[in-house]
């Protein structure tokens, strides 16, 4: 077994700190060691997004991120932004445009959408399809899901 | 309480855009997945998969594996005699014996405190295996003299002895062939003499798989009374109760199946596979609960597969554009076991019989043993496989006779009213209106003859377009003894349902529709359900999600518990009020007048005036649906769902010639529905669908070579991602059946099902070459332009 | 899975470089790679961990006149979002643009793109076409010690640099891009990013009218690492792009990429992709 670092670090605007194995992804130690299952596991390579969480302001796959490097960051994940105003408009767009079917990719799109309504408010259907390129969706077919953010970049001013 | 004159409105729910119930909760992060539940005790279990594609087992040495310590159990098929086969036909044993047939087979399994201690403990297993020769080519393992993937019989506990009474692994075919499918209607040979055009082509469609993103997963839980608790994700629980019970021996009645939320289903969970019976091996050794859940490379490894086929279609027509005859031989590469994807034909020749009127039709499949990953259900369940080879055929005929291709297509389709030579009762058809709509909607014909202009003027980018139509069931589909579906209702003090259905929810929206169904009867919110539909020993009995039958089935079953709630309601509220029980409604939470609308009781003060009453009486009412259909005879024929649906969809495309990128630009998607319920849904349904036959026609290619899956991940099996969908216009087309709740008829499969083959269309009229195989991805479509493709060919007698 | 015994952020180079001269070390910034291969097993984590991320003055771009310098931490959208990088670094642009996903773009670093040398990194053949040189810290004698390194020399084979065990790559140096020059990227695929290339081509010059000079070419995946094309782009240089200058650069394309065949492409068709993205981006010259 790997060694373990002790890390402290913000969590949904919460100070915490952890004791980790070296190796562990911050995916894992989301999930396993802190009680949040909302990030999910889908591929552990960074190629569906399903794992995606805020760092210190933008989106990362979690999968593929040292747990030992959420050290003195800043880290949201979907249940922070569910209890959040920021998270607000773009979850009630998610049901409101029925952007959401069997919802395992849901809490990544969510909080890829999030990132990328605050770099760009105004951003475009292509701007937003490329935004969420690194998002898989098996069940909807992304227009709903592009609908519901441009949706929510409308309502946020 | 008295009567006020205050009409209530309400409109009617059916046709509205519907958010599903549990959005919010998925939003938030809330809902909790297989892989999201832990229960107190768990262990975590692996499984040791083969490392041969075809190999004898000679031994399995686990002892350094039961030494590392926090291991509960190593186990081999030895340490489970009493296991039985399971699948389809019963010939694949959970934990293999004497041989591996495919590199997914499962050889052991292990029971740790942690999946590190699990996997590393997996990886102390050491197998000796003895190579056997690969059969990896359907044509291969049908020579005669090629070894037998299935051999003899032999117990399933490995020993050369079979025990009476005991279970058997094997399958005691004296070849390699699993299962041979004939239908036929008319005569094809009379067919072909009264035909002034025949055309025939090899086809071949190709491995993909679900990509569910959610991994399959399982916990197994036994209580000191040796009672089963299954959390499953099971697409058919009731089924899998009774054959969990088979295989250990115990009575159904002691087994229950919770199902989590689902991660993706799309037929991927219709069959028992061999980790979930390996996990129950393990909590019952253990007594401890076990919980597996897959890797992302173990889901696209050890996953069933959507059925390859190799088709050869033979049609013809007469010069007036009828058609004549179809006939179809078909390969199915069936893999190391047997599952569902064995069974596509059944849906293959209903295509092949009666997509459009055909009056004489011949059908044969071989499915063939291979050691290849075997296939299972998918969305479409081999109907675009089915369609890709007719509608080619529909345009080459077209073409052939210099027949527009839709006009040919309109000449020979189907009104409502007509019985198909197979027994198929379309009781509403909107193929027509599908096929004008769809082709006017998508401006078919003038692109096409625009596109045909352009193959020579030397630009290397081109636009096609193609259109190709689809039959599928939307009245359930009678393949089991029941089709049907159970429902309890009851309506509470303060007037709240809980709808308690068979129905299980796959992330489709069923659980929306059915309480938006219930609320249309009753007159409530949607807001005043809840709907229970998870838990084996809560639900009554229903067949399972698959065959798009759960809106149709499920929903009326919910409309009958509704409605006889209703006429309870009305009934005592008729007593009460002094008025008859015909004069009344419920609407917006009342009792009114049915003629004006006027409020007469308030139905929350009703239903608790009801039971507290001398004599107390709460609404609780239960309904069985069974749809009105036939199970088809020995031949295949009959009624075999109470509706039918259509679609026909217009794609376009742009082929980069110097390149061969196909990009799907727009599909115009018209879509007999029967009747729209959930706006939102079904639209979901459709652009879901759409996406998914985008990704089976140009995208998705599960590359297996001598038995090896060549690209178990995301980054080399490439799903269709946001940039690339296409714009999408749907229609509706409402034909109101009979049958169908609110006149409704299921729709979940059909947006995948004709996409590969408007696409297939579409390249033609943009490039002039016909691609016989998929995935049309860039390389085959380049070497299909450039002459340097081989098309698919029907082996030599 | 092997263990790790020690993990390490150093916060200064010195730090760092003197961890590197222990040996057995496993670097990571981003995670992105080194996490990837260490889960489907192509790679083995070492006894020691060391996260680099924090290491002060490896960000940043630089304009120094006639240099320009990236370090090694920038990530991929810290240069797509660089206005320096739009303006003087198009082509490396272009590559960013292409790369991944917008997740991976934010925890991706230049420095580890480099070495993790892919024959198919989206970044390594605009860089080639740049004549970029990285950096090289170590600490062999008791103090920081640097080398530069022409990026042409520094790729050994797929997924192998020449990178000693002790060193630790800092910086990325630029010679400015003449005046006039233009560099075109082009990724095959499908997507607009997430793909790996099945081919890519990095096409830089300074244009005069038709005319090309200071002609640079580099190929991705048609080789065992990335590669510049020196006779395609001698069968160009100080030429009028015409269709005889195409065809002759086609010609020389053809003999200096040697793709495999793979479970993206084979090569036939690798060489096809080549031959008509070539021809299709200088005929985007030859139309002006």
């Amino acid at each position: 077994m790997s060694i373990k670092v002790e890390i402290g670090f913000n969590l949904n605007g919460v100070a915490r700190r952890v004791s980790v194995p070296a190796d562990l992804s911050a995916l894992r130690m989301l999930r396993e060691e802190l009680a949040l299952t909302g990030t999910k596991y889908g591929c552990g390579e960074g190629e569906c997004g399903a794992c995606t969480i805020l760092v210190d302001g933008a989106t990362v796959n979690s999968c593929l991120m040292f747990a030992a490097d959420c050290d003195g960051r800043d880290v949201v994940t979907i249940e922070g932004l569910a209890a959040s105003k920021r998270g607000e408009r773009l979850r009630e767009a998610f049901v409101k445009h029925g952007a959401v079917q069997c919802g395992f990719c849901t809490p990544g799109f969510v909080v890829q959408a999030t990132h990328l309504l605050e770099k760009h408010p105004r951003a475009s259907a292509d701007e937003i399809q490329r935004g969420i390129e690194g998002n898989l969706c098996r069940c909807t077919g992304y227009r709903k899901i592009v609908e519901a953010i441009a949706d929510a970049a409308q309502t946020v001013k | 309480m008295g009567a006020t004159d205050q009409v209530v409105a309400q409109e009617s729910l059916i046709g509205q855009r519907i958010p599903k119930m549990d959005a919010p909760d998925k939003t938030s992060g809330r809902t909790r997945y297989i892989d999201d539940i832990d229960v107190p005790g768990q262990l975590h279990a692996r499984i040791l998969r083969s490392t041969q594609v075809h190999a004898k087992i000679r031994s399995i040495d686990t002892a350094a594996a039961r030494a590392l310590p926090g291991v509960h159990a190593v186990i081999t098929a030895r340490d489970v005699p009493w296991q039985r086969p399971i699948g389809v036909a019963k010939d694949h044993l959970p934990l293999k014996t004497d041989r591996v047939r495919s590199l997914r087979d499962e050889v052991a399994a292990v029971a740790a405190d942690t999946a590190e201690i699990a996997e590393a403990a997996v990886r102390l297993i050491k197998v000796d295996y003895e190579p056997l020769p690969i059969l990896s080519d359907p044509l291969e393992a049908l020579k005669p003299g090629a070894p037998l993937i299935h051999p003899e019989p032999h117990g399933a506990d490995g020993s050369a002895q079979l025990k009476p009474g005991g279970p058997v692994a094997f399958t005691g075919k004296p070849d390699n062939v699993a299962m041979t499918f004939d239908y036929a209607q008319g005569d094809v040979v009379a067919g072909e003499a009264e035909s002034d055009m025949v055309v025939e082509d090899t086809f071949r469609l190709h491995y993909v798989t679900h990509c569910c993103m959610g991994v399959s997963g399982v916990i197994a839980d036994f209580d000191p009374k040796g009672n089963l608790l299954l959390y499953s994700n099971t697409q058919v629980p009731f089924l899998h109760k009774r054959e969990f019970a088979e295989l250990l021996g115990i009575d159904p009645g002691r087994i229950r199946i919770i199902q989590p939320p689902i991660g993706g289903g799309f037929g991927s969970k219709l069959d028992i596979y061999p980790f979930e019976p390996i996990v129950i091996f393990l909590a019952q050794i253990t007594r401890r609960p076990v919980k597996l859940v897959f890797t992302r490379a173990e889901e696209f490894l050890a996953s069933p597969t959507r059925q390859p086929v190799l088709l050869k279609l033979r049609s013809g027509c007469k010069r007036d554009g009828t058609l004549t005859f179809r006939s179809v031989e078909t390969l199915h590469d069936n893999g190391a076991y047997t599952s569902w994807g064995a069974t596509t034909p059944f849906v293959m020749m209903q295509t092949i019989s009666s997509l459009y009127r055909v009056p004489h039709c011949q059908y044969h499949t071989t499915a063939v043993y291979t050691n290849n990953p075997y296939a299972g259900s998918f969305r479409g369940y081999g109907n675009l496989q089915a369609t890709f080879a007719v509608e080619a055929h529909m345009d080459k005929l077209a073409d052939a006779l210099g027949m527009d291709p839709l006009e040919f297509r309109l000449k020979n389709a189907q009104d409502p009213g007509e019985v198909t030579p197979q027994g198929m009762q379309f009781k509403t058809c909107g193929l027509k209106q599908c096929l004008t709509t769809a082709a006017a909607r998508g401006d078919y014909q003038r692109k096409r003859r625009t596109n045909a202009a352009r193959w020579h003027d030397g630009n290397p980018i081109k636009r096609g377009v193609g259109i190709a139509s689809m039959l599928h069931v939307g009245g359930g589909a009678k393949i089991y003894p029941s089709d049907g579906c159970g429902t309890i209702l009851k309506i509470d003090d303060f007037a709240h349902v809980t709808l308690i259905t068979g129905a299980s929810e796959i992330g489709q929206g069923s659980e929306t529709v059915l309480a938006q169904l219930v609320c249309e009867e009753l007159g409530l919110p949607l807001s005043a359900v809840t709907v229970v539909n998870n838990d084996t020993d809560i639900t009554p009995w229903d067949v399972g999600v698959h065959a798009s039958r759960t809106t149709f089935i499920a929903g009326n079953s919910a409309i009958g518990a509704a409605r006889q709630a209703k006429a309870k309601i009305l009934g005592a509220a008729a007593a009460k009020s002094g008025l008859a029980a015909e004069e009344l409604d419920l609407k917006g939470g009342h009792v009114v007048r049915k003629a004006g609308g006027e409020r007469v009781l308030d139905l929350g003060k009703f239903m608790r005036s009801l039971h507290f009453a001398d004599k107390a009486q709460l609404v609780m009412t239960t309904f069985y649906y069974e749809p009105p259909s036939k199970h088809q005879d020995k031949q295949f024929k009959g009624d075999v769902s109470a509706a039918y649906a259509w679609a026909s969809q217009v794609c376009e495309v742009e082929v980069d010639m110097d390149t061969g990128i196909v990009r799907l630009l727009k599909v115009t998607g018209a879509h007999d529905v029967g009747r729209v319920l959930n706006r939102l849904g079904i639209e979901g349904q459709i652009e879901g669908g759409v996406v998914m036959g985008q990704g089976y026609a140009l995208t998705e290619n599960l590359m297996v070579e001598g038995g090896i899956t060549r690209n178990p991940n995301f980054r080399d099996y490439k799903l269709v991602t946001a940039p690339e969908i296409p714009e999408m216009d749907i229609s509706f087309i409402e034909t109101m059946d009979g049958e169908g709740p609110q006149g409704a008829k299921g729709v979940g499969e059909a947006p995948a099902i004709c996409i590969a083959a408007a696409v297939a269309n579409a390249i033609y009229n943009a490039t002039g070459t016909r691609i016989y195989a998929a995935p049309f991805t860039p390389e085959n479509v380049y070497r299909a332009l450039r002459g340097a493709a081989e098309p698919p060919a029907w082996p030599a007698a | 899975m092997s263990a790790i015994e020690r993990y390490c952020a150093p916060t200064s180079l010195a730090e760092a470089v003197e961890v590197l001269r222990g040996g057995d070390v496993t670097i990571f910034a981003g995670g992105t790679d080194v996490m990837v291969q260490s889960q489907i097993g192509k790679a083995q984590f070492k006894p020691v961990l060391m996260n680099i991320r924090r290491i002060a003055g490896m960000g940043g771009i630089r304009d120094e006149g006639k240099t320009i310098r990236i370090g090694a931490l920038t990530t991929m959208t810290e240069l797509l979002d660089s206005t320096l990088v739009r303006e003087r670094l198009g082509i490396l642009r272009q590559a960013c643009d292409h790369f991944a996903s917008d997740q991976l773009r934010n925890a991706g670093t230049l420095g580890g793109n480099i070495c993790n040398a892919s024959p198919a990194g989206d970044t390594l053949v605009p860089l080639l076409v740049l004549n970029a040189r990285v950096v090289l810290a170590s600490k062999p004698n008791g103090s920081v010690e640097q080398r530069t390194v022409p990026l042409v020399q520094f790729f050994a084979g797929p997924g192998r640099t020449h990178r000693l065990p002790g060193e630790l790559l800092t910086e990325i140096e630029l010679p400015a891009p003449p005046a006039g020059f233009h560099g075109t990227f082009f990724k095959f695929g499908t997507r607009p990013a997430l793909d790996i290339a099945t081919i890519s081509i990095g096409l830089g010059a300074v244009r005069d009218g038709r005319t090309l000079r200071d002609v640079r070419v580099a190929y991705g995946s048609v080789a065992p690492t990335p590669i510049r094309g020196p006779r395609t782009e001698a069968a160009l240089e100080g030429r009028t792009v015409d269709a005889a200058t195409i065809e002759a650069a086609l010609h020389a394309a053809a003999e200096e990429v040697h793709p495999i065949s793979d479970v993206r492409a084979s090569d036939w068709y690798r060489n096809e992709l080549i031959r008509n993205t070539l021809r299709r981006m200088l005929s985007h010259v030859h139309q002006g």
